[in-house]
């Protein structure tokens, strides 16, 4: 089962969040070998900062076996900010219908545990991917670009859930390669994975359901959950991603692109913008980078 | 998409022609009201504009209801459009929408919520007074276009000072500059993709994503800024 956890729900569900950051350290840090920060067995990165949505699918007794983040390519993203290599020096894609996602991870060790297959975690990689694009789709979204590796990426082949293009090249990140994906979410793509999967049911459970099945299994354990105190305190402790620009941030930059012009006209352009903002009274002292 | 629909990127931005844009987006979409709220960090301005009748309007300001009113407040750290019923059981939705009924407003809406480059947020709400299927079905139908529309205001609104507007001048991808080449060429989507030996879909998306780079709602509007900024040639 499925359930989508952003900033409006994650109050109800800190235990399932911290689950979730535990499996993306043993994933990304432990198997992947990616250049990851893992604080007391948790990944967090500057992105979890900035109220992303994540799907997650879980088992049926409730424990986090897959996730995947989205952000709006309309705002900070991982490809706009740290994934740029990815798109040898191209600015990336910007739409308010395409969503990035990024570390798309299942828990394999949960899933073949008491004799279970591979045809478990084939399941829950579909459903997860059902999910998220159901969950895309409904939000008025018509594709996703998504940072993979080349596992992933024949996973998704695999599941008849093929990348329609690809942005950009493959580069080393770290001990792995990886790659921007694009994936529409038509009905078509949707219905190719469910009819691969076998799965034709409603893959998402509610708020309600998840948060009962949780108590009750809390329960019967006799145990109390910390609720995700551990994640809050690394999130918090994180610097502020960087995000309005400072008036030297801006003459700093003007500076730069002055005397690292390539040619006359990057030159001129570069005045050009100095000349609107001492004119515009926005940053009247930079006069002196024109004269 | 959108040929009805004023073109706000190159309106002289004055507050009446981004209200005349909410009629236009109700009328296009089937609403009652639109509402556009955003902040921009970089000059520390707040913007918000509104169709709602005068007396709904006066009342929201003299209580300040923008300080509880959760489908501002909370539908903002959203990364999906909020549809209201998700906000029912949330601090202030009842002391709002009480006052709201009294005045013939609806509690049937959503909010979309736009994220910006420089930390800027912007808010699209519309409502309907509807029954729930029909709401349903309708926002169903008009959300993909009203995300467009959505990061379309934030981003006309985000660009009314000067610092603003250079800071975000479009930055367009090779692939979009030729896609969009092309297109000025006459060519077709299809024609594009073959020329360059993509999908017909991997043109559609750079022409999204080149269309909302230049505040443009149509391709040709797209076309028309981009040879204007020189990023294009005009044949």
């Amino acid at each position: 089962m499925i359930i989508v956890i952003d900033a409006l729900n994650k109050d109800r569900f800190g235990d399932l969040l911290d689950e979730m950051f535990q499996l993306r350290a043993r994933v990304f840090g432990d198997r992947l070998g990616w250049e990851v920060e893992i604080v007391n067995g948790r990944e967090i990165d500057q992105f979890d900062r900035l109220d992303p949505a994540y799907v997650i699918g879980l088992d049926n007794e409730g424990h986090v076996v897959s996730c995947v983040r989205a952000l709006q390519t309309t705002g900070p993203h991982m490809l706009s900010d740290v994934f740029q290599v990815l798109l040898d020096g191209e600015p990336p894609l910007r739409s308010a219908t395409l969503w990035e996602s990024t570390r798309f991870c299942v828990d394999t060790q949960r899933l073949c545990r008491d004799g279970n297959t591979m045809k478990a975690v084939s399941l829950a990689t579909c459903e997860l991917m059902i999910g998220s694009l159901e969950y895309a789709r409904r939000s008025g979204i018509s594709d996703i670009i998504t940072v993979i590796d080349p596992v992933v990426n024949r996973v998704l082949k695999r599941s008849d859930n093929a990348p329609y293009d690809y942005v950009g090249s493959t580069k080393q990140m770290g001990k792995v390669p990886a790659m921007a994906a694009l994936l529409d979410c038509t009905e078509e793509r949707i219905n190719r994975v469910r009819a691969f999967a076998g799965i034709d049911h409603d893959v998402f459970a509610s708020d309600e359901s998840v948060r009962a099945l949780l108590d009750a299994r809390n329960a019967a354990m006799d145990t109390v959950t910390a609720g995700g105190v551990e994640w809050m305190a690394i999130l918090s402790e994180m610097e502020e991603p960087e995000l309005p620009v400072l008036p030297e941030d801006i003459q700093d930059y003007c500076r730069a692109q002055i005397e690292n012009a390539p040619n006359e006209a990057e030159r001129a352009a570069a005045l050009r913008l100095v000349e609107v903002l001492v004119r515009q009274r926005i940053h009247p002292a930079m006069h002196q980078l024109v004269s | 998409m959108s040929a009805d629909l004023i073109d706000l990127g190159s309106e002289s931005r004055q507050a009446d022609s981004f209200v005349t844009f909410l009629d236009q987006i109700c009328e296009r979409f089937e609403l009652d009201h639109a509402a556009y709220a955003g902040t921009n960090p970089v000059s520390g301005a707040v913007h918000g504009y509104v169709n709602y009748p005068e007396p709904w309007k006066r009342h929201y300001a003299e209580n300040g209801l923008h300080r509880i009113d959760p489908t501002l407040l909370v539908a903002s750290r959203s990364i999906a459009p909020v549809d209201w019923q998700r906000l029912e059981r949330t601090p202030g939705f009842d002391k709002t929408f009480r006052d709201a009924c009294d005045f013939g407003i609806t509690d049937r809406g959503l909010t979309i919520p736009v994220r910006g480059p420089y930390g800027d947020i912007g808010m699209l709400s519309v409502t309907r007074d509807c029954s729930i299927a029909e709401w349903n079905k309708l926002s169903a139908h008009i959300l993909p276009d009203l995300q467009s529309v959505a990061v379309h205001v934030h981003d006309t609104v985000m660009r009314s000072d000067a610092l603003s507007r250079a800071l975000r001048y479009p930055t367009l991808s090779t692939r979009e500059r030729e896609i969009l080449q092309w297109i000025a060429a006459g060519k077709s989507q299809q024609d594009v993709g073959d020329i360059l030996g993509i999908s017909h879909r991997t043109v559609e998306v750079h022409l999204r994503s080149g269309r909302e780079k230049l505040y443009a709602l149509t391709t040709p509007q797209a076309v028309g800024r981009a040879i204007m900024l020189g990023l294009i040639y005009p044949l």
